[in-house]
C-alpha cells in the first residue's frame, strides 16, 4: 500500500478503539501493536563543512520494500540558508499529548546547530513535506541562547529545545520554549541552573527531566581537542530536574567514568525511573535509576580502547548514540570510531547482557563495504522501527568532527544502512541489500545524521 | 576597498574579491556570488576558518573558535574578518580541518 492510500496520510495516527483523540499512541505497547511498518524516513542531510556550496536539507527516504524507489532519497526539502548544520530534530507532538484533541504529529522542528536558525516543516504530505516557517538566529540570541540541539514536544502542545550555549557560543546553555504556533515563548529554565547542556528526556509521571552535557559550542564546534578535556571544558555531569518547576534538583558528577555524557534515554514505560546515558569519551554506558528519593548512576557497559597499528594512542570506542526498543527489552548503540553497532538485553536494567553486535565501518570494522560502496565512517545515529525488527543508522557525527576523524566522508558522503533484528532471539543481521547513498547528490556528496519516522520514534515518544 | 585573493588549497581555483571598508570577507564574497564555508557567523564555530598568507586582517569580534596557537599561525575567521590591506588567504573546508588533528593518530 502506498503512503498516498494510507488513511494516516495526514500524520495523525488512526486510533482503533481508544478513548483518546490526540497524536501518537496510548501506550508503548499500543505503538508496537498498532504501528504500520515504516515506509518513509526523514533524515538530516548536510553540506556544512564541505566545499559544496549548497544548503543543508531534509531528505525523504523511501524505506518501503515494495516500492520501486526503495532505499532511495525520493525528495528533499532544501533549507533557505547555507551553513545551518542540521543535526537533531523533533516532532511538534508525540504520545505525551495523546490526550490533546486537535493536536497532530505533523510538523518537524529542525534546528541548525551552527546557525541557531530553527525551521518548521509541515509533513501533511508525507513524501512531499513543505518548509512553512523559519525562526531566525537573532530571535534566538535575544534570549541569550544559541546552538539548538534536542527537540521534544511537551504535553500541552508546546515545544522545548535544549540550547548548548549563550548568544556568544559560550556557557551557560539552557532551554528555549516555542508555543504551538512555533513562536518563541522565551526561556523555559531560570538561567544558571546548568552550565553545559546537550540531550534531555523527561518522564512526566515521575515529574523528572534528565539533561546531559557536551561542552560550550565554541569548544566543540571547531573540533575535538584533548587539551579541552584536560582543561575540564567537556561535560561529565547528569542534571536531574523537577519537571514541573523547571529547576535542577540533583546533579551527579560521573567523573572520568562519564566524560561527555551524550544521549539520554529513559525507558518508555512511564512508571519507570530507569534509563541510560552514553558517555562518549569514557566509552561507557551509564545506567541511572531512582531509589530512596534520589537518582543513582553507574557504568554498566564498558567498551575497551583498541590499539591501532602505527597510531600514538589506543582509540576509544566513542559511544555516540544509544536507543531503547519500544518494549524496553533492548538497548542499542553505536561505537563510531570502532565501527560497531551493538544490542544489549536490558530485561534486568542494572545488568545488561550483550545480545549481538555488527562490526562495520569505522577504524576497525570487519565489513568496510556494502554493495561495493566504501563505508568511510562508523555507525552513528540510530533509529529502530516501532516493532523493534529493523534498525537503521547513518554515519555522520558532526561536520568538524567528521573532518577530523573520517575526512573521506566530506568527499564520499554518508550512507544509511539497516540491520534486521530478531527480538525473540536477540540477534541482528546486516541487510546487504539496503543502502542509501548520500554521496551521489546533484550538489555534491552530503552527510546524513538523525532519522525520524512519521508515526513516532523510539527516540522521541514520551508517555504521560 | 581592498582586494582579497582567495586560494582554494586543494584545487587550482582562485578568486579575487573587492571588500568595501567595514565589510567582512565572507559577506563580500557572498555579494560577489562566491560560496565559502561558514556556520555561526559570530566567530564561535570556526567553519569559515581561512589562513592568512599575506596582508593584514583584523577580527571585529573576539574569534572564539580560534585558540592562541591558531591565531599565532595566521588562522582567521572570515565571518568576522575585515582586511586592512590587500590580502591573500587559503580558503576551503580543509583549512578548518587543520585546526585540531586526530589525537589518536
Amino acid at each position: 500500500m502506498s503512503d498516498a492510500e494510507q488513511p494516516a496520510e495526514t500524520g495523525t495516527h488512526e486510533h482503533h478503539n481508544h478513548d483518546h483523540e490526540g497524536p501518537g499512541y496510548a501506550t508503548p505497547q499500543a505503538a508496537i501493536e498498532e504501528a504500520e511498518p515504516e515506509q518513509t524516513a526523514y533524515v538530516m542531510g548536510l553540506h556544512v563543512g564541505q566545499d559544496v556550496d549548497a544548503p543543508d536539507f531534509l531528505a525523504v527516504v523511501d524505506v518501503d520494500p515494495d516500492s520501486d524507489t526503495y532505499s532511495e532519497i525520493i525528495n528533499r526539502v532544501k533549507m533557505p540558508n547555507k551553513g545551518d548544520e542540521l543535526h537533531h530534530f523533533g516532532w511538534n507532538a508525540c504520545s505525551s499529548s495523546c490526550h490533546m484533541e486537535g493536536l497532530e504529529r505533523r510538523h518537524l522542528v529542525i534546528p541548525g546547530q551552527r546557525s541557531s536558525r530553527i525551521h518548521i516543516v509541515d509533513t501533511k504530505e508525507r513524501r512531499d513535506p513543505e518548509l512553512t516557517k523559519v525562526i531566525e538566529p537573532e530571535t534566538v540570541y535575544d534570549h541569550d541562547l544559541s546552538a539548538p540541539h534536542t527537540v521534544h514536544c511537551i504535553p500541552d502542545g508546546e515545544i522545548l529545545i535544549s540550547m548548548l550555549g549563550d548568544a556568544d557560543g559560550d556557557l551557560p546553555g539552557g532551554f528555549l520554549e516555542l508555543n504551538d504556533d512555533f513562536e518563541v515563548q522565551g526561556r523555559w529554565d531560570p538561567p544558571g541552573e546548568i552550565e553545559m547542556n546537550y540531550d534531555y528526556w523527561y518522564q512526566p509521571r515521575q515529574n523528572v527531566m534528565l539533561s546531559t552535557e557536551w561542552a560550550a559550542p565554541k569548544t566543540y564546534y571547531p573540533g575535538f581537542d584533548l587539551d579541552d578535556v584536560e582543561d575540564g571544558k567537556y561535560g561529565q555531569r547528569l542534571n536531574f530536574w523537577d519537571w514541573e518547576a523547571g529547576t535542577v534538583e540533583q546533579t551527579i558528577d560521573l567523573g572520568e567514568d562519564g566524560l561527555i555524557p551524550l544521549e539520554a534515554r529513559f525507558l518508555h514505560t512511564p512508571e519507570s525511573t530507569h534509563g541510560y546515558v552514553g558517555a562518549a569519551l569514557s566509552s561507557n554506558i551509564i545506567h541511572f535509576h531512582e531509589s530512596d528519593g534520589e537518582y543513582h548512576a553507574e557504568p554498566v557497559i564498558e567498551f575497551d580502547d583498541r590499539e591501532h597499528e602505527g597510531w600514538d594512542m589506543p582509540v576509544p570506542a566513542l559511544v555516540t548514540d544509544i536507543l531503547i526498543s519500544m518494549d524496553d527489552r533492548y538497548l542499542f548503540g553505536s561505537n563510531w570510531l570502532h565501527g560497531e553497532v551493538w544490542m544489549y538485553d536490558i530485561s534486568d536494567p542494572s545488568n545488561p547482557r550483550k545480545a549481538d553486535s555488527i562490526s562495520i565501518g569505522g577504524y576497525f570494522g570487519d565489513i568496510q563495504q556494502v554493495q561495493g560502496r566504501d563505508i568511510v565512517a562508523g555507525p552513528q545515529m540510530l533509529q529502530l522501527s516501532l516493532d523493534g525488527e529493523r534498525l537503521y543508522w547513518t554515519t555522520s557525527l558532526f561536520s568538524s568532527w567528521d573532518n577530523q576523524f573520517f575526512p573521506e566522508e566530506a568527499e564520499q558522503g554518508s550512507v544509511m544502512l539497516k540491520a534486521d533484528v530478531d527480538p525473540r532471539k536477540g540477534t541482528m543481521s546486516l541487510d546487504r541489500e539496503f543502502l542509501v547513498d548520500f554521496g551521489d547528490l546533484p550538489e555534491g556528496p552530503a552527510r546524513a545524521h538523525e532519522i525520524r519516522w512519521p508515526d513516532g520514534d523510539c527516540t522521541s515518544d514520551v508517555w504521560q | 576597498m581592498t582586494e582579497v585573493l582567495l586560494d582554494w588549497r586543494d584545487s587550482d581555483r582562485t578568486e579575487t574579491v573587492s571588500v568595501p571598508d567595514g565589510e567582512t570577507i565572507l559577506d563580500a564574497a557572498a555579494a560577489a556570488d562566491i560560496g565559502l564555508p561558514f556556520g555561526c557567523r559570530t566567530g564561535a564555530c570556526g567553519t569559515c576558518t581561512a589562513r592568512l598568507l599575506s596582508g593584514d586582517v583584523v577580527h571585529h569580534r573576539p574569534p572564539r573558535a580560534l585558540k592562541d596557537r591558531h591565531l599565532a599561525d595566521g588562522y582567521v575567521l572570515l565571518c568576522i574578518a575585515e582586511p586592512r590591506t590587500d590580502a591573500h588567504l587559503a580558503v576551503g573546508a580543509t583549512v578548518q580541518a587543520e585546526l585540531v588533528p586526530n589525537p589518536w593518530k
